[in-house]
């Protein structure tokens, strides 16, 4: 905390001799989509987010002494309005979190241009992994092929040839975010010996899966994993429910483990697993802190039952590896207001260690992880969740992701968009 | 008094035959070019380029070209969207097969595809007529955003299933992609949306706009004195099209950068078809209109708070902004239900006489 406390002081100095600055804070802008068809899986997160930053305002006086002004701008999930945000808050932002997959598309190919580094936790594009080529984004702590490669790695229990002959359905989001693991799940399917059977859910059929769950009854396969979102994932666990699947051969993504879609069914979701980065904690330290310097004073919008849940600690972990970013860059580069640059050097050094997080009060709450300039993702591995009937409890060890499975295809798909989208400035400075 | 038409005689049927044969909206008509072609390009910020002019504009063409089909030749359709869909996915397919190929001219050449398209889903048109049709245009919008979908060689099997714009290079300057500066896709933009505006005022006074006028009015009478309804009505789908499927490519390439499938679906043309219809159907004018009202005004409403330091929250002000719009979409069709054209054309009539009424 020193050096902290060194640079606090130094802000105030400087700010006193400056004389007439105005109030000094770092603009974190959030693109939130409170509104829209997705606002039920939204509102949690995004409460998470914000509320961690207005803890750290309350608590630190922001970050290093300087105010973390974390403004929203409603998307409703539309890539249109996206865009409106992304344009709206670009000039005086620090970094970019666009939420969705296809503002994310959108925005991406321009951070070669904006230089604002776009912040994509546990979403986006794999590759952006890929630290060299995609310098300006990142998906920590773990990207969608991670995700695939633990889901097939519980499945497997570790051995290679224990999915031999089996057969898997992928049923998922016909959008760029359900197809993402697609390209990795195929390469696996050759490789292990299983079957793999794609059934996409299109945008409109996410709230009536009756198809797709014929077609799962009559193929019978031996596990589903599921790569839903907002109200998709309501609808396929009501329809597994009422098909009779065995929800224990029930896989999600770690965005398709909402507390609330499971509590629709209930005892009847028992056995229903998720795999997930981030975990709630009931006893971490962080909760005192938040109660005390948010909920108390009525600064929050969230419910106590909401506050429970998966998705809002989610949401502050999230904040977590924002603020992480930060605090790095600001004790780099002895400033307390950074900019777009020195963010970008702040976030590919996040270290987030157990000693780090027991200093957080967040011991459990995420896997520790540690970005750097090659990787910006951290591959921290994650946790299989299981719903016991009436919340979702931790199911296994910590998982980690297959890296010599996953970082031949990252690099070529990586290599595959700079060569599409050229000119591609690449970080050659970056070791790997 | 700044209306009066007292005193411009025309002296030629060329003059009596002008475009804007009254004098003060000829000079209306070139403040506003001077306006968008000098003004707001020097003006403009990259979030104004980038939220109003480049979209309105966009959005506008795509009206106008449902507008010949609906407004003009009244034949109703929902599926605009697939239409715009087909241009932008032609023109990707043929910048991506031939990368020599100049953007500007690509994006024209797509319209080229989606006409011929359409041309295809108007053939039921022949048959069917109103609600019917409408139906057969929404297969139309079904089909196309599915083939996007299933399709891979559509967009080069990217694993994601979307289309990415490469940076693209027109006589040396980048024009589309990421690298592309707004105000060099502002003036792409309005050159194209200028140039087809020009071409559709024409076609719309012309034999051809007759007898599309004609075929909307009354079929069977239409057909009675000569007019070929085939012709007539696989011409105005053709002709939508074509300028619906520029729209679209110009939609995707020149503003969003990407696109994937289900952005071309239902939701666009029902947007555009509200352009349309709130701006008036049958006329040019409107869809402008109609486009700053649908598409700008909620970006502009939605600075207002900020501006004048009202602490409301960002999801607040999206649900005010819904309800603002809303209602004034209701108002609108109230106070005039032929739209916003209408309500122009009546207020320069009261402008003419004014102030001296009778």
């Amino acid at each position: 905390m020193k050096p902290i406390f060194k640079l606090a002081a130094a802000a105030v100095a400087a700010a006193v001799t400056a004389g007439a600055v105005s109030a000094e804070s770092i603009y974190v802008p959030n693109l939130s989509y409170r509104t829209g068809p997705f606002a039920s899986t939204g509102i949690p997160l995004m409460n998470g987010q914000k509320d961690y930053f207005t803890m750290l305002n309350a608590r630190d006086g922001g970050i290093g002494g300087v105010e973390i002004e974390f403004a929203e701008c409603e998307t409703g999930y539309s890539t249109e309005k996206g865009v409106e945000c992304y344009e709206k808050t670009k000039g005086e932002a620090v970094v970019t979190q666009p939420w969705s997959t296809g503002i994310t598309l959108q925005v991406l190919p321009k951070t070669n241009v904006d230089k604002i580094p776009v912040l994509a936790p546990g979403y986006g594009f794999s590759p952006m992994a890929d630290g060299k080529v995609f310098q300006w984004a990142f998906n920590a702590p773990a990207s969608y092929w991670d995700g695939a490669s633990m889901i097939l790695k519980y499945l497997s229990g570790g051995d290679a040839n224990a999915l031999k002959g089996k057969k898997i359905a992928f049923l998922h989001l016909d959008h760029p975010y359900g197809k993402e693991p697609i390209p990795f799940l195929q390469q696996e399917a050759a490789k292990m010996g299983f079957e793999l059977l794609l059934i996409p859910v299109g945008l409109k059929e996410m709230q009536n899966q009756s198809a797709q769950w014929l077609q799962i009854r009559r193929e019978r396969p031996d596990n589903v994993i599921m790569w839903g979102w907002g109200a998709m994932n309501a609808g396929a666990i009501t329809e597994a429910v009422k098909t009779k699947y065995p929800m224990e051969n029930f896989i999600g993504v770690w965005w398709a483990g909402h507390s609330a879609d499971l509590a629709i069914v209930g005892e009847r979701g028992t056995g229903y697993k998720s795999i997930s980065w981030s975990k709630p904690v009931a006893d971490a330290a962080v909760w005192a802190d938040i109660q005390e310097h948010v909920v108390a004073p009525g600064l929050t919008v969230s419910s106590e039952e909401e506050r429970k849940g998966v998705f809002y600690s989610r949401g502050l972990v999230m904040s977590v590896i924002l603020a992480e970013g930060i605090a790095a860059a600001q004790k780099e580069f002895g400033t307390g207001k950074i900019n777009a640059e020195q963010m970008r050097w702040g976030l590919e050094n996040v270290n987030l260690s157990d000693a780090r997080l027991a200093e957080l009060g967040m011991t459990g709450m995420v896997p520790p992880f540690a970005t750097s300039c090659s990787d910006h993702t951290g591959h921290s591995g994650a946790w299989m969740l299981e719903w016991n009937g009436s919340e979702f409890v931790q199911a296994s060890d910590h998982i980690t992701p297959d890296r010599d499975a996953i970082l031949p295809l990252e690099t070529a798909k990586a290599a595959e968009y700079a060569a599409a989208n050229a000119p591609w400035p690449v970080n050659e400075a970056c070791g790997n | 008094m700044f209306f009066r038409t007292v005193g411009q005689f025309k002296t030629s049927y060329r003059k009596d035959q002008a475009l804007f044969p009254v004098r003060q909206d000829a000079v209306l008509l070139w403040v506003i070019l001077l306006f968008a072609w000098v003004v707001f390009p020097f003006t403009a910020s990259e979030f104004t380029f980038q939220t109003l002019l480049i979209p309105i504009l966009i959005y506008s063409l795509a009206a106008i070209g449902l507008n010949i089909l609906t407004g003009y030749a009244g034949q109703l359709s929902l599926g605009t969207a697939a239409f715009m869909g087909v241009g932008a996915y032609a023109c990707y397919k043929m910048i991506t097969l031939m990368p020599w190929m100049n953007p500007i001219v690509a994006i024209l050449l797509s319209g080229v595809f989606s006409a011929g398209i359409g041309v295809a889903f108007g053939i039921p048109s022949l048959r069917i007529k109103g609600f019917y049709l409408a139906i057969a245009t929404l297969a139309a919008q079904f089909f196309l955003v599915w083939l996007f979908e299933k399709w891979a060689w559509l967009y080069n099997y990217n694993a994601s299933g979307a289309i990415q714009v490469p940076n693209l290079k027109s006589m040396g300057v980048y024009v589309a992609g990421p690298q592309a500066s707004s105000i060099v896709q502002y003036y792409v933009v309005l050159g194209v949306v200028t140039f087809l505006t020009i071409v559709v005022i024409n076609l719309t006074r012309g034999n051809l706009g007759r007898t599309w006028k004609a075929t909307r009015d009354m079929d069977i009478a239409a057909d009675l004195i000569g007019v070929n309804l085939m012709k007539s009505k696989l011409t105005a789908f053709a002709v939508s099209s074509f300028i619906v499927g520029v729209a679209g490519a110009l939609f995707v390439f020149m503003w969003r950068g990407a696109a994937e499938p289900n952005l071309f679906d239902i939701p666009l043309s029902f947007r555009i078809l509200f352009i349309a219809i709130i701006g008036g159907l049958g006329s040019i004018l409107g869809n402008y209109l109609g486009a700053i009202l649908i598409v700008g005004l909620p970006v502009v409403l939605n600075t207002v708070p900020e501006a004048l330091g009202l602490p409301i929250s960002s999801a607040t002000v999206e649900h005010l902004n819904i309800m603002i719009v809303g209602s004034l979409i209701v108002f609108f069709l109230i106070i005039e239900p032929h739209g916003l054209n209408q309500l122009w054309r009546l207020i320069r009539e009261k402008l003419i006489t004014w102030p001296f009424p009778h």
